[in-house]
């Protein structure tokens, strides 16, 4: 029977599900509400805190790809991003190529540059992966110490001092609200990417690589490879995010990228759920707007962190499954119970 | 290059910070084998402790004999509840799991110290007796500051090495690292052993932070993200081998502090922990198989 | 047609395969024997995840062990694991697809293999459901649908039956013995449920202690006086 006359199946619907429809309706509203309500509803000072936001939103997907899907921890993006951020800055400063393509090349450079310091780390997994990615956060931050962000300056590492120089941002951007927007369009070119990923063959094979290296094997994944893949990927779309980074802030300096802001990044991505890519909208909202409030609200802005590690705990203790198996388990309850909210008829609404 | 004799004082502090790893490291390996729990936040323990008997000092005016004391009981105590509070709920778990749960206790510490010594214009330090005296060896001067922190390395190693080997509690240790239900229907208490490797690799973690803060500096930050050194040195040892953390940790402290007079890469030196763990991770991983144990399959 | 010659591996001093010379000619074979017998490490060597220290295993002619193990699902070997490791997250078309995309068939034919293979095992859901949602019965039959899709040479099946309740087995049997004549692929089961090794396989190996101790029809073999000391060997003593 080599299944030819079955193929027609009633009901089957391989694609679009109806949850697709109605998270996808929501994530078109919600990047048109961002794209033309909120520049105008906010302030100066908030729309900042947003655009840091929007890009650590795709820095933070970045991490929820390698947890969520692949099951591999890195503790070190935040020094990715500032790989990134370093390349723009350098690209921006001492050449008069275009915006995007400067966002590009940042993304690939920092692409090949994550890849080749992470290839002897892919040679081991699970909590030695996660070791050797703090180490090198740790090491990143140590060279970039040394190197400091480009500013004007001459020689390779472009810095200087006294140099005052400013990070150039797109001609058709230049004031805060054109780079949010700017900057969510960016945004939202990075999350399209990544779910075009996970909704094709790598997206796949990662999750079989998640739930067992051993059975991913034996159907036939090149577990390396596509392990590899999705550090490339991961580190491509943290590059372009740095790309953004340095030009929304006009300068770029040492101390906005300790080790620790990479240990918290991953911390409020668990937070904010590994499994969706809403978690990563959520985690850096907790990162950025949250101690924004903090701080308007007169309370110390270091409270959050507090805050972040007590959220670690609490992620890790109630999922006794593993943090890889219950989110997306409660996650299809409450997609059930919700479901079948919304279908039951209202009339006949009674017990359950 | 540098002669050897501009080389050569930085030999001392070399051994000493290597000795404070060494300590660190031993304790880390020491808990991971007994309850499978890589302690991540074993640097915000001991910067912590540290920046509590600074205030004591300093603010309290308690002397400072006590005020480390405290220091080190913080260690031990903070340390035994989280792993009284979270242990049990995550030892089922894998390692990788209780590795982040730490995280998060140490992201915790971090976070209360900043808001609680938030005032970023002092300068902190802590200050031993022994600093200031001491001797040469040839042309090298050593302050006992430095010998003390060595050799509290080397005699926690051969302890704990004595102690896994010799005594009850300690073949318990290395049973549970084998095989923790088995262990428990021997009629090992599992849950006091834990205790107890929880509490000394605590106290272990309020010494090294006290000595860091002396030999290094005292900063909530850089103390508590010191704990790269220590992983490093675990790591080498493959989170099993005490003698091999041991020596790992004093070539860690030796060749961060000995690349200083080389002005090229003097920037650069404190990779260190991140280059040798790399180097040791490629030559251990050679010629690796799969093993069928991991990955779910169980 | 599988044959294995002086196949031998060592663990330390222990040695769970010693110099087992067998062959799988054709059709669903049985290998059965008592527990720590050698039957899963000889599933790992097939597989790739235990390395033999001496012997050779020609498949087809080709030689399996000089293959990376994730090679050796483009040629054609597959395998189901004692514990299900069907993909939750993946809906049933997915977990079937995901292993087609990584065999030697054309994207083509992705779809009607797919469908096929879900057909052939019988699940009865839709195959847009998540495999979550499945029951134990259901998820073993996506297991073997991924094990059978896009024309396998050999199926390797280690316990497929573990944990399903007896009035299940049967129709898992069917779906066992018809994998040689609808698929194509020479089935290999291991299992400690003899009413479903019987009902499945025309001959059967037995292994005891890493050795082959008989092989030959099914009924003949569960006869054989030294399988039946193999497996009850240890009650007598006791």
């Amino acid at each position: 029977m080599e299944a030819s006359g079955v193929v027609t199946r009633a009901g089957l619907s391989l694609r679009s599900s109806r949850v697709d429809v109605i998270q996808g309706g929501v994530a078109v509203l919600a990047v048109l509400f961002a794209l033309f309500a909120l520049p105008q509803l906010l302030s100066l000072f908030w729309i900042d805190t947003s655009t840091v936001t929007v890009i650590y939103s795709i820095a933070a997907l970045g991490v929820g790809l390698l947890v969520g899907r692949v099951g591999m921890i890195s503790l070190g993006q935040v020094a990715v991003l500032a790989l990134g951020a370093w390349v723009s800055a350098k690209l921006l400063l001492s050449t008069t190529l275009p915006y995007p393509i400067v966002l590009l090349a940042s993304g690939v450079m920092t692409m090949v540059m994550g890849t080749l310091i992470g290839l002897p780390a892919l040679r081991v997994s699970g909590l030695y992966l996660a070791l050797v990615t703090l180490m090198l956060a740790g090491a990143i931050t140590v060279v970039l110490t040394v190197t400091n962000f480009p500013n004007g300056g001459s020689g390779f590492l472009g810095y200087n001092d006294n140099y005052p120089g400013t990070i150039r941002r797109p001609s058709i951007a230049t004031s805060d609200p054109a780079f949010f927007r700017y900057s969510v369009i960016v945004a939202v070119l990075m999350f399209a990417l990544v779910l075009w990923h996970l909704r094709s063959k790598p997206g796949r094979a990662w999750v079989a690589i998640r739930q067992s290296e051993t059975a991913a094997l034996t159907a036939g994944v090149n577990v390396t490879v596509y392990k590899m893949w999705a550090f490339a990927l991961t580190s491509f779309i943290t590059g372009v995010a740095g790309g953004l980074l340095g030009a929304s802030q006009g300068k770029l300096y040492t101390f906005q990228f300790p080790t620790q802001n990479s240990v918290i990044l991953f911390a409020v991505v668990l937070m904010g759920g590994i499994y969706t890519m809403w978690g990563a909208v959520i985690a850096a909202v907790l990162l950025w707007v949250i101690p924004a409030l903090f701080t308007i609200w007169g309370i110390d802005s270091q409270v959050p962190t507090i805050l972040f590690g007590v959220g670690v705990l609490q992620v890790v203790t109630t999922a006794p499954a593993g943090i890889a198996h219950q989110f997306p388990r409660d996650m299809l309850k409450l997609g059930k119970l919700i479901y079948r909210l919304l279908r039951r008829p209202a009339t006949t609404a009674s017990s359950s | 290059m540098p002669s050897w004799s501009s080389f050569q004082p930085f030999i001392p502090i070399g051994v000493a910070l290597g000795g404070v790893y060494a300590l660190s490291s031993v304790g880390m390996v020491v808990l991971y084998r007994a309850t499978g729990v890589l302690n991540l936040a074993y640097g915000a323990v001991g910067a912590m402790g540290a920046m509590i008997s600074w205030s004591l000092i300093n603010n309290a005016g308690v002397p400072s004999g006590w005020a480390y004391l405290v220091a080190v009981v913080f260690g031990g105590v903070s340390t035994l509840l989280y792993g009284v509070i979270f242990g049990p709920a995550l030892a089922a778990r894998d390692p990788l799991v209780k590795a982040v749960g730490t995280l998060g206790f140490a992201l915790i510490l971090l976070g209360l110290m900043t808001v609680l010594w938030s005032n970023s214009n002092i300068t902190r330090s802590i200050t031993f007796p022994t600093d200031n005296s001491g001797f040469n060896i040839g042309a090298i001067p050593v302050e006992w500051t430095q010998v003390i922190a060595f050799a509290f390395g080397l005699v926690m190693a051969i302890g704990a090495t004595v102690f896994l080997r010799f005594t009850k509690i300690g073949t318990a240790m290395r049973a549970l690292a084998d095989d923790r239900e088995i262990t428990a229907t021997l009629g090992v208490p599992v849950r006091r052993v834990e205790a107890a490797a929880w509490f000394g690799s605590g106290i272990l973690a309020g010494v090294s932070g006290l000595l860091l803060a002396d030999l290094d500096t005292l900063d909530p930050s850089t103390l508590t993200f010191l704990v790269i050194f220590t992983v490093s040195a675990a790591l080498i040892a493959r989170l099993r081998s005490i003698t091999l953390a041991f020596v790992a940790a004093i070539v860690i402290g030796v060749v961060d502090n000995m690349i200083t007079p080389i002005n090229s890469i003097t920037d650069y030196r404190d990779m260190t922990p991140f280059v040798l763990a790399i180097v040791a991770l490629l030559s251990f991983s050679r010629g690796r198989q799969y093993s069928f144990a991991r990955g779910g399959i169980r | 047609m599988i044959e294995i010659k002086d196949l031998t591996v060592h663990f330390g001093g222990v040695v769970p395969l010693d110099s087992l010379t067998l062959t799988f000619e054709s059709g669903t074979c049985g290998l059965i024997g008592p527990n720590g017998a050698g039957k899963t490490t000889f599933f790992n060597v097939l597989s790739g995840f235990v390395r033999p220290s001496a012997g050779t295993v020609r498949a087809f002619g080709d030689d399996l062990l000089s293959m990376p193990h994730f090679r050796r699902a483009r040629w054609g070997l597959r395998r189901t694991f004692q514990t299900e490791q069907a993909i939750e997250e993946l809906s049933i078309y997915e977990n079937v697809a995901m292993v087609h995309e990584h065999s030697s068939r054309s994207r083509s034919t992705r779809r009607a293999d797919v469908l096929g293979a879900i057909e052939f095992v019988g699940i009865e859901p839709d195959p847009a459901t998540k495999v979550a949602t499945l029951g134990a019965r259901d998820r073993r039959l996506v297991e073997v649908a991924r094990a059978v899709v896009g024309r396998p040479r050999v199926v390797l099946l280690d316990e497929p039956a573990a944990g399903l309740p007896d009035e299940e087995t049967g129709h898992l049997a069917r779906v066992i013995q018809g994998i040689p004549e609808h698929m194509g692929a020479l089935v290999i089961l291991v299992d400690h449920d003899m009413s479903l090794v019987s009902a499945c396989c025309g001959v059967t190996s037995v292994l005891d202690f890493g050795a082959l101790i008989a092989s030959g029809p099914t009924a003949e073999v569960l006869r054989d006086e030294r399988v039946m000391r193999a497996y009850l060997g240890t009650e007598e003593l006791a």
